[in-house]
């Protein structure tokens, strides 16, 4: 009897540290995170022309300044482009920065209702079919093409395609996927591979290097398709408390005046574009390069009069398509109306039961009537 | 004898558990994870019903259907009512299968070449000082650094891939091999000598013939970075293959599929593991591991 | 009574007088199989120069000698038969075998080490006739149906010869890691000595098994000594199983650093035990008298062994 009384004495006080020492642990670092005082948000965003100016806006204090007006914390955190988007389905994050096509395929996809509140630009030549040995889009069948499959690689050269009148040709690339990291080493080191499809500063370290190769088409024949967005958890957004709604204010609001300084001609505008090509450790040349092929609205009239405007709607109705063609939307979503997206003007593309993605242009407008 | 369990038992070392105890203990923590992920999974889909991150049952099974069932999307479509064998020969897990395979395959045989050489190294004083020195540095050079310097030199399909992973494998097998053979007794050497075997005897028919169970147990436990260096070389850069596909589906939260094809390779490299455990056991009967 | 048989000179073992040794081997001409010349073996060992372990040996040993090298522990007895094997070569001096020096190990010796004795991967049959084959036919020659008849042949002397060792038909399609460490020393015996090598060399064959196999298995070895008269070296620290089998024996004595010179070799004689027969060996005067003498001498810087009782050990018969 003894003997059962002290074994289990002693056993049972190690189960008992064994599952309350991590308890402990977890409650010391969790608990500060709940007496925080001021609504805290954090942006996700990652290296590309358009994006790198949220690193200048909080390296700068415009973002602060806007923050403090409406009484909150914002806080911007760099991620890889596809981490950033797994953090923001996995709601580590309330605000990310991704094209519209993945706020599509990913968010909206996994059921996370999400709204675009900024459009900050569209890719204008910045993502290019690139081909060696002066191959037309025509001869592309049969030979291998690098680039990152479902991604708006894909998708500009699916387009490419078609609007050459070679949609019959579709099923008969040979597709290579290749990770953005290697794909220029894996592109020039062999002249074998004569196709790719990637984006800036990728395509221009390609052209660069070896004068053989040339753009066959890029994104500047499709403008305003792929869209580089800002997108906020609708969630957040409309917390009861109102706090969602001041995030949004202050970062269209800190938006604005960054990318005012960015584009304007005032003193403050070298300093803008060099913090936001310090963001990729780009030269300001090389920074500067890129923002040609990306047009980046300067306004916030330009940006909203884009977003109300009815072509962007057959424009994302096209990336919609796309993405269910290619199963982007999840295995069992068995119509493209799934997955539905509402506009501005109240309309609904898809099912209305169903709307996931939000395009709201409310913010952008506010930043255009000067109500911010 | 037959004394009664003590919870204090739990916690003992010189405690002989029944054969029930053992066998059923043995699943409890496979349980426990079921359960934790079904327990994580509906709570997630509570707040979410179309979550993607944590599939639920339902959501697995339909990814399993269209991983093992519906034709690949590169594929023609199959007939929905085909029998199921051919269905499962057109979809996408049967296809990544064997291209992953035929890739794993060809880098095992590339292998033997390797087990040949740390053979050698050890056998042949002189070859072995040529090579130690150099296959020890090079088995610490990180094999997936050399990646672009790969892809130019074997281009950006199968090769590249093949030599990954031989490369990252070869060296640790070269110095594992050498080990095991130089670990053979000197006595069994001089031996062979005074029964008039000549060199080529010596190494294949004495040495080689008693450390190739160690080698195919060393080639067990290379499976796994073999497997690894696999995986890294399809997600870089590839049209077909496990990893292929998980790196695709990775793009949009295709955990549905993913999980599937996590738990089908597990099951496929320890289904490899067995049949080289049970052929090491069928042709060595003698082999009597410490 | 018999005259205390100390002598220090090698040179005593050549002449060897045929009387002393059992009668067959005074009607042939004494045939010298085994010759060392002034042999001495040294390593470097760093910083403290080089360290001698054996120096200026000379031996000549006749065909058909029963020899026991003796000594204790770390005396280079063991270094002495890798130099007959070939297993090692001299830094000075010459190693003659069978008539030409040993530049590496080969087929005029036979070895039975004390450990490892056996192919783990082959049953005792493939054991004892793997050094037979080799010797008949290359890997290509074994293709041919002469090689397959030979093979029959090889397969009936093997078993034959691995009965006359004491095995049963049922041990012989064992492993090694089946059978008993003395089993396995009579399967590597008849292994070694289906090769009819010159030389027989066994290094503490018998050392690792227990007391009763050990004697049986030293009654087996002198039978088969007595039947065929190879000339064997046999390696041990024990005493008694020294002057139970040898005609010949041989007590190395540590190197010193002081006498640099001086031989290892302390004793070089023929054994008079060796002229009474095997059953008799172990109670007789001779014995005793031997025994208490190599104690002495051979042994004189370890008192691990002068604490055995003689004659207890190995004399179990």
């Amino acid at each position: 009897m003894y003997r059962i009384l002290s074994g289990s004495r002693s056993l049972s006080s190690g189960i008992l540290a064994a599952v309350f020492l991590p308890v402990l642990l977890f409650v010391l670092f969790c608990a500060p995170r709940a007496y925080a005082a001021p609504p805290t948000f954090t942006v996700g965003w990652s290296v590309y022309a358009g994006w790198n100016p949220y690193f200048y806006m909080a390296r700068s204090g415009i973002l602060k300044k806007w923050a403090d007006k409406y009484g909150i914390v914002i806080k911007v955190q760099r991620f890889d482009y596809a981490a950033s988007l797994d953090a923001f389905v996995a709601k580590n994050i309330d605000a990310c920065t991704m094209t519209n096509m993945e706020a599509l395929d990913m968010p909206a996809a996994a059921g996370v209702d999400s709204t675009s509140i900024i459009i900050g630009d569209y890719s204008n030549g910045n993502d290019a079919v690139l081909a060696r040995n002066n191959l037309s889009l025509s001869q592309l069948p049969g030979k291998p093409i690098l680039l990152v499959q479902k991604t708006v690689s894909e998708y500009l050269l699916e387009r490419a395609m078609v609007m050459n009148g070679l949609e019959g040709q579709l099923p008969k690339l040979k597709l290579l996927n290749t990770s953005d990291s290697d794909i220029v080493g894996a592109y020039l080191g062999n002249k074998g591979n004569q196709v790719a499809v990637t984006w800036k500063p990728l395509v221009s370290e390609i052209l660069s290097q070896d004068s053989g190769v040339k753009p066959l088409f890029d994104s500047s024949k499709i403008p305003g398709e792929i869209l580089d967005l800002l997108v906020v958890r609708s969630e957040v957004l409309n917390r009861p408390d109102g706090s969602g709604a001041k995030f949004a204010k202050a970062i269209t609001g800190a938006w604005y005046e960054t990318v005012a300084q960015l584009t304007g001609s005032g003193p403050d505008t070298a300093k803008a574009l060099s913090g936001s090509a310090a963001a990729s450790n780009d030269t300001v040349a090389s920074y500067k390069e890129q923002l040609k092929t990306t047009f980046l609205f300067s306004s916030s009239q330009s940006a909203a009069k884009f977003a109300t405007d009815a072509a962007l709607k057959q424009k994302m109705d096209l990336v919609r398509q796309f993405c269910f063609r290619h199963a982007l939307l999840g295995q069992n979503i068995k119509s493209v109306d799934d997955v539905a997206i509402l506009y501005p003007d109240g309309s609904v593309q898809g099912k209305k039961e169903r709307v996931r993605l939000r395009m709201d242009a409310t913010y952008m407008q506010m930043a255009a009537q000067g109500k911010l | 004898m037959n004394t009664a369990f003590h919870p204090a038992d739990l916690a003992g070392i010189q405690v002989r558990p029944s054969r029930l105890w053992t066998q059923s203990l043995g699943w409890i923590l496979f349980a426990v994870g079921i359960a934790l992920y079904a327990q994580f999974s509906i709570a997630r889909h509570k707040e979410n019903p179309e979550d993607r991150v944590v599939p639920s049952a339902q959501q697995l099974i339909q990814g399993i259907k269209s991983a093992a069932l519906e034709s690949a999307e590169e594929d023609d479509p199959v007939d929905a009512n085909a029998p199921l064998i051919e269905r499962f020969s057109h979809s996408m897990l049967w296809k990544d299968t064997l291209s992953s395979s035929k890739r794993f395959l060809i880098a095992l045989v590339l292998l033997i070449p390797a087990i040949l050489l740390g053979l050698h190294m050890a056998v042949f004083p002189y070859f072995g000082a040529l090579c130690l020195r150099f296959v020890t540095f090079f088995d610490k050079i990180v094999a997936l650094s050399l990646l672009p310097i790969l892809f130019i030199v074997f281009g950006i399909e199968e090769w590249s891939k093949i030599a990954l992973m031989v490369i990252g494998v070869a060296p640790t097998l070269i110095l594992d091999t050498f080990n095991i053979a130089k670990g053979v007794p000197r006595e069994q050497i001089v031996k062979a000598f005074t029964l008039k075997s000549s060199d080529i005897d010596v190494t294949y028919r004495i040495v080689l013939k008693q450390v190739l169970p160690q080698i195919i147990n060393s080639v067990r436990l290379n499976l796994k970075p073999l497997a690894l260096f696999l995986f890294a070389g399809e997600m870089i850069a590839a049209t077909d293959g496990l990893a292929y596909r998980i790196a695709l589906m990775r793009r949009h939260m295709g955990m549905d599929i993913i999980l599937p094809y996590v738990l089908w390779v597990a099951l496929l490299l320890f289904l490899a593991d067995a049949i080289l455990r049970f052929t090491n056991r069928r042709l060595h009967p003698w082999y009597q591991p410490l | 009574m018999v005259s205390a048989p100390v002598t220090l000179s090698p040179a005593h073992l050549a002449p060897a007088p045929a009387a002393a040794i059992a009668p067959a081997r005074a009607t042939e001409a004494a045939r010298v199989e085994i010759s060392l010349r002034k042999v001495g073996v040294a390593y470097s060992a760093g910083k403290e120069g080089t360290k001698t372990v054996l120096a200026n040996i000379d031996l000549e040993i006749p065909a058909g000698e029963f020899v026991v090298l003796l000594g204790e522990t770390g005396c280079g007895k063991s270094t002495l038969l890798r130099l007959m094997l070939g297993q090692e070569f001299p830094t000075s001096g010459e190693v003659i075998v069978d008539g030409k020096p040993v530049k590496r190990i080969d087929s005029r010796t036979g070895y039975v080490p004390q450990k490892y004795s056996l192919f783990p991967d082959r049953t005792v049959l493939e054991n004892v006739m793997y050094g037979p084959e080799n010797a008949r036919a290359g890997l290509l020659g074994r293709l041919t149906p002469s090689f397959w008849r030979f093979r029959r042949e090889l397969r009936e002397e093997a078993i034959q010869s691995l009965t006359r060792m004491g095995l049963r038909p049922q041990d012989m399609k064992k492993y090694p890691y089946q059978l008993s460490g003395g089993m396995q020393q009579r399967v590597a015996i008849a292994q070694a000595l289906l090769m009819k090598p010159p030389v027989l060399l066994l290094d503490e064959a018998f050392s690792a098994l227990d007391p009763s196999t050990r004697s049986s298995l030293q009654e087996l070895l002198h039978s088969i000594w007595a039947e065929s008269r190879p000339t064997v070296v046999f390696v041990t620290h024990n005493t008694t199983e020294a002057l139970l089998l040898g005609t010949t024996l041989i007590v190395l004595g540590r190197h010193r650093d002081e006498e640099p010179e001086k031989s290892n070799v302390l004793v070089a004689q023929q054994l008079p035990t060796a002229q009474l027969p095997f059953a008799q060996r172990c109670n007789s005067a001779e014995f005793r008298e031997q025994h208490e003498f190599l104690e002495r001498v051979a042994f004189a810087s370890s008192s691990r062994y002068r604490t055995q009782p003689p004659a207890q050990e190995g004399c179990h018969a």
